[in-house]
């Protein structure tokens, strides 16, 4: 479904990216785990069109979206959980789910999406006319997911969903991330985790310095000594 | 009493104007961070375009909004697109492009007009309204006020329960979030720019009647709604009307009561003393 090959980025003269090659299949549940600063939001940021790629190919059902701006390649149906939340503090928890369907696939299908998430999170059906920047952490995140699920995603991109949240939110995120991929959704999480991701992601693949140094089933990676490597850049 | 009464109610007409100018400066503000210098300029640009239709045509300067808003919708269009739109990012250049425009649209002017007063009228510049003893209106100002304040509840209703006022508001909180669900950023802020122009028309016919018209008028009216826009906070658009109001009861005020320029000062000094107290301005900033 999304195929990246060799894809370099980066900031300013540095390369973040050095070449990094992934794949996701069509209903998969992927992790892309790293350490700090090794290229994750790097990556996503590729994927979501907010950072161009300086080299490399990003291609999505057979579509070349490499050089695509953001809503186009949420018009694919690509949706990102941005990192930190990013959510419209200063409007309600109902408008900023309305904004998640403003694209031009999601308009039709608004209503029935909308009641989709309440039943998912229905602690935001409780707070839709609060005011966003007013939730709690856990809350907000699952406005951030909320929010990306009313746009109709076939990819769910998320980057860094536990950050900063009390276990029992953790819980209540992953819980929700489960239930989403067995009913057929494609996710692609990026975390830090590693016991995290590996528990509820079916494949992984861990990115060191902006290039890919393994892949594989999670539950093989927790114990494998070049993992911690990577991790501790030993 | 009654000069109070006049005055004040006098003023209350006119401020709804230039709290139009203002919600026009603040729609453009809020989506692109753009504090346009040029908008009076606009303004007196579309009135220019009336009077021409008026010697040509002889058209009134109401009907000639018909041709004057799509004239600066597109204008606001192009503006946007081939000038501001490039320089994103680089908020002092934008501005100097902004007081550079002004300084163009100011010589056009003189130089296709000549420098001399011009008048536009219109078939409702004689009419008045008399309410009680001594207090009289001129209908134009009436109009301008109802016209004025229809307009900015439509923006309201726009903004606040739409798509596309959500949009706008998302963009104005957090562009890069708002990419991200899908809006169409320059979009969305090439039309908001364009609307803001549109508004400018209106406001250029709205004034018209009974107005002389001069090519150098731009400044005082980019002054206008450069006031109520800060005092009102910039992006609140209710705070943005109501200091509208307020700046042009102080005008009118200031005319009545005080004699010559210190009179005609009164607005701005009590803008400053305002900001000295709130520098944010009198109404916290709500989008």
């Amino acid at each position: 479904m999304l195929e990246v090959t060799e894809l370099r980025a980066g900031y300013g003269t540095a390369d973040v990216l050095k070449g990094v090659t992934l794949e996701v299949r069509r209903g998969e549940f992927v992790a892309l785990l790293g350490a700090n600063n090794a290229g994750k939001s790097t990556l996503i940021n590729c994927l979501s069109g907010t950072l161009t790629a300086r080299g490399g190919r990003i291609v999505f059902d057979g579509v070349d979206l490499t050089d695509y701006p953001s809503h186009r390649i949420v018009e694919l149906g690509i949706h990102q959980v941005p990192e930190g939340r990013q959510l419209f503090a200063q409007m309600t928890v109902l408008e900023n789910l309305l904004l998640g369907g403003v694209g031009r696939n999601a308009k039709l299908k608004k209503k029935q999406k909308l009641e989709f998430v309440f039943d998912l999170f229905p602690r935001l059906a409780e707070r839709r006319k609060q005011v966003a920047g007013t939730l709690s952490g856990g809350e907000q995140q699952m406005v951030a997911i909320g929010r990306a699920l009313v746009g109709d995603p076939r990819l769910l991109m998320l980057d860094e969903p536990s950050h900063g949240l009390s276990p029992l939110y953790v819980q209540i995120i992953f819980k929700a991330m489960d239930d989403l991929h067995r009913e057929g959704l494609t996710i692609l999480l990026v975390e830090q985790n590693l016991k995290l991701a590996t528990a509820h992601a079916s494949r992984c693949y861990i990115i060191e310095r902006g290039e890919i140094a393994l892949s594989g089933v999670g539950s093989d990676l927790v114990d494998d000594p070049r993992v911690r490597r990577a991790y501790l850049g030993l | 009493m009654d000069i109070l009464f006049q005055s004040v109610l006098q003023g209350l007409l006119m401020g709804a104007t230039y709290g139009i100018i203002a919600l026009s400066m603040g729609m453009v503000f809020s989506v692109s961070g753009v504090v346009n210098f040029a908008h009076g300029d606009l303004i007196t640009l579309s009135m220019f375009v009336a009077f021409t239709l008026y010697t040509v045509l002889g058209l009134d300067p109401y009907g000639s909004v018909v041709i004057t808003v799509p004239v600066l919708l597109l204008l606001g269009g192009a503006l946007y697109w081939f000038l501001i739109k490039p320089l994103a990012g680089r908020p002092v250049t934008v501005i100097q492009l902004t007081l550079g425009l002004m300084l163009i649209i100011q010589n056009v002017l003189l130089m296709v007009y000549g420098g001399e007063f011009h008048r536009v009228p219109s078939a409702l510049e004689n009419q008045f309204l008399f309410l009680g003893e001594g207090v009289v209106l001129r209908v134009p100002q009436l109009v301008a006020f109802g016209v004025a304040i229809v307009m900015s509840a439509a923006l309201f209703v726009v903004l606040g329960f739409t798509d596309f006022g959500r949009c706008v508001r998302a963009v104005h909180q957090n562009p890069r979030a708002a990419a991200l669900v899908g809006i169409n950023v320059a979009k969305i802020q090439l039309a908001a720019f364009s609307i803001g122009m549109a508004l400018l028309a209106v406001t250029a016919a709205l004034l018209l009647p009974g107005t002389p018209l001069h090519p150098s008028d731009g400044l005082r009216y980019t002054l206008v709604g450069l006031l109520p826009f800060v005092l009102g906070g910039m992006s609140n658009f209710l705070g943005i009307l109501a200091s509208g109001l307020l700046i042009g009861i102080a005008e009118s005020i200031g005319a009545v009561y005080i004699s010559g320029t210190t009179g005609m000062a009164l607005p701005y000094m009590m803008f400053a003393v305002i900001l000295v107290f709130r520098p944010q301005g009198l109404f916290k900033g709500r989008s």
